[in-house]
């Protein structure tokens, strides 16, 4: 169409602006501080301002926010640190050894679960965080981040292997036992 | 419950559809079978409920993130000050180009219609500067009339049968003005002819003049058109001096032509232009249509009247 109608920063706010604190749980959880994060919603709100003309009523305003967050995600990741090496992952040896159960705390504490999470590669945290936190169905999350629906399943299982490793050692650091003893190979339970 | 499966392929099976039942992402049959291996299998069942835990404090952790409120307020100042005005915002492109279309449009038809406009005034200029230049050359130049006005009976002679009913129209159409001359004349150096009563009256010479329209036409609307008698269209201008008011009717143009006011010259116009529409349309009660060239003199006199006649009636321009 040739004339947009003019788009009212009232009915913008009233759409978007509910969904500011998941915006900002994903982000920090995703940036280095709170700081970053704090820019980078902004920034998604002030990009969805400006496209909202194009944004069609009644149509997922969450993931379409979701969409633009993670855009703006990879350019902010240029300027962070690189986030660890993921090859790894992809040697198949190591996907075998993920397969192997990990003994997982029976209380889990906050500050745990964020230095863990913090040691989890951020493509990996990203697709952990919208399933588990946001409960994004796998198909929002590959629109979402515009990735293959198996490479967000591959992605999900191996980012909560990766965060349950980190939690499982992150408590034998403070000496925190596991919930119980994992049941070794060819041990009954 | 028993582990005794753990590292069974059937664990190994359940565990790799552990994540997508933990996302309610498995079908039903998929779920189904999952629900029966974990309720046979403690070991299954607890890694599920390992996994459960840290997703629950996952998300535990998540909500403790406190959204700050300045964040929120700061956002929403900025969205504020970046409300669009009528022409701003995402649209600004859109309106500039709309208004520049509408200028464009709006500019050309402007132009063309003064174009028009001018091309119009032209053509009427152009076609009243006949009257003035046929009344110039006959009756203030030429001085083709006499002193005293010449009997009607000559007049409509001259005038030849075809034309000899206007004079009757002219006489009664313009009360207060003596008929001194009523002849045909043609243009030196040109085919076109006129019929031409020349009146006094209001101490002046007034001219009232036809002449064939030769597909010429005098265009329509209220640029142009200055005034109307019933259905007439009436034209005027100033020119040489002179005020002249004019018509058309199917076949001629009707001049009236005189150093009178613009008012009186057209008031004159308005009453006679209706009556000698009509009668040159009809043809002036005369079954055959007017034509100059039809006229007896006009052809040299071929029939009543003679070239002779002619020339003397109006010595000014040639006649044929």
């Amino acid at each position: 169409m040739f004339f947009h109608p003019k788009p009212r920063v009232e009915d913008f706010e009233a759409a978007a602006m509910p969904h500011f604190p998941d915006l900002y749980r994903t982000a920090r959880l995703l940036a280095q501080d709170s700081a970053e994060a704090e820019d980078l919603v902004q920034e998604v709100y002030l990009e969805a301002w400006k496209s909202f003309h194009r944004f069609q009523a009644g149509t997922n305003c969450r993931a379409w926010l979701f969409k633009i967050l993670f855009h703006r995600l990879h350019h902010f990741r240029r300027r962070w640190a690189k986030a660890a090496k993921v090859g790894s992952l992809e040697n198949p040896e190591t996907q075998d050894s993920l397969i192997a159960e990990t003994p997982v705390p029976q209380e889990i504490r906050d500050e745990d679960v964020l230095q863990a999470l913090g040691k989890v590669p951020i493509e990996f945290r990203e697709v952990v965080l919208l399933a588990d936190v946001q409960e994004f169905s796998y198909k929002e999350i590959a629109e979402t981040m515009k990735l293959p629906l198996g490479t967000v399943m591959s992605r999900l299982s191996r980012g909560r292997k990766l965060l349950r490793q980190e939690l499982a050692g992150v408590a034998q650091t403070f000496g925190i036992r596991p919930a119980k003893d994992p049941p070794r190979a060819g041990e009954s339970a | 419950m028993n582990g005794l499966n753990f590292n069974s392929e059937q664990c190994a099976r359940i565990r790799r559809h552990l994540d997508a039942y933990l996302s309610n992402e498995l079908l039903v049959e998929t779920t189904s079978d999952v629900l029966r291996h974990l309720e046979s299998c403690e070991a299954c069942s607890r890694e599920l409920e390992a996994r459960t835990r840290v997703r629950d404090a996952l998300r535990r952790v998540a909500v403790s993130q406190i959204p700050p409120e300045e964040l929120r307020q700061s956002i929403e100042r900025q969205l504020r000050k970046m409300q669009p005005g009528f022409f701003g915002g995402p649209q600004r492109l859109t309106w500039a180009v709309a208004l520049l279309l509408i200028v464009v449009v709006l500019g050309g038809f402007a132009t063309e219609q003064w174009i028009r406009v001018q091309r119009g005034r032209r053509i009427v200029a152009s076609v009243l500067a006949l009257g003035v230049s046929d009344h110039l050359q006959c009756a203030i130049k030429g001085h083709n009339y006499p002193n005293i006005a010449n009997p009607p009976e000559k007049l409509r002679q001259q005038l030849g049968p075809q034309y000899a009913g206007l004079l009757e129209v002219v006489q009664q159409k313009l009360p207060g003005f003596e008929v001194l001359e009523a002849h045909i004349c043609s243009v030196q150096g040109s085919p076109r002819k006129y019929v031409h009563f020349i009146t006094r009256g209001h101490g002046t010479i007034l001219s009232v003049i036809l002449t064939r329209r030769e597909g010429e036409q005098l265009p329509n609307g209220k640029w142009f058109v200055s005034g109307s008698s019933g259905s007439v269209g009436l034209y005027e201008a100033h020119l040489d001096g002179m005020n002249t008011a004019g018509f058309e009717s199917k076949g001629y143009f009707g001049f009236v032509v005189s150093d009178l006011s613009p008012a009186i010259t057209v008031q004159i116009a308005t009453e006679l232009a209706p009556p000698l529409k009509a009668a040159l349309d009809a043809g002036t009660g005369s079954e055959a249509r007017l034509d100059l060239d039809a006229v007896p003199f006009a052809r040299g006199g071929s029939a009543g009247v003679s070239p002779a006649v002619a020339r003397a009636s109006c010595p000014g321009v040639p006649v044929l």
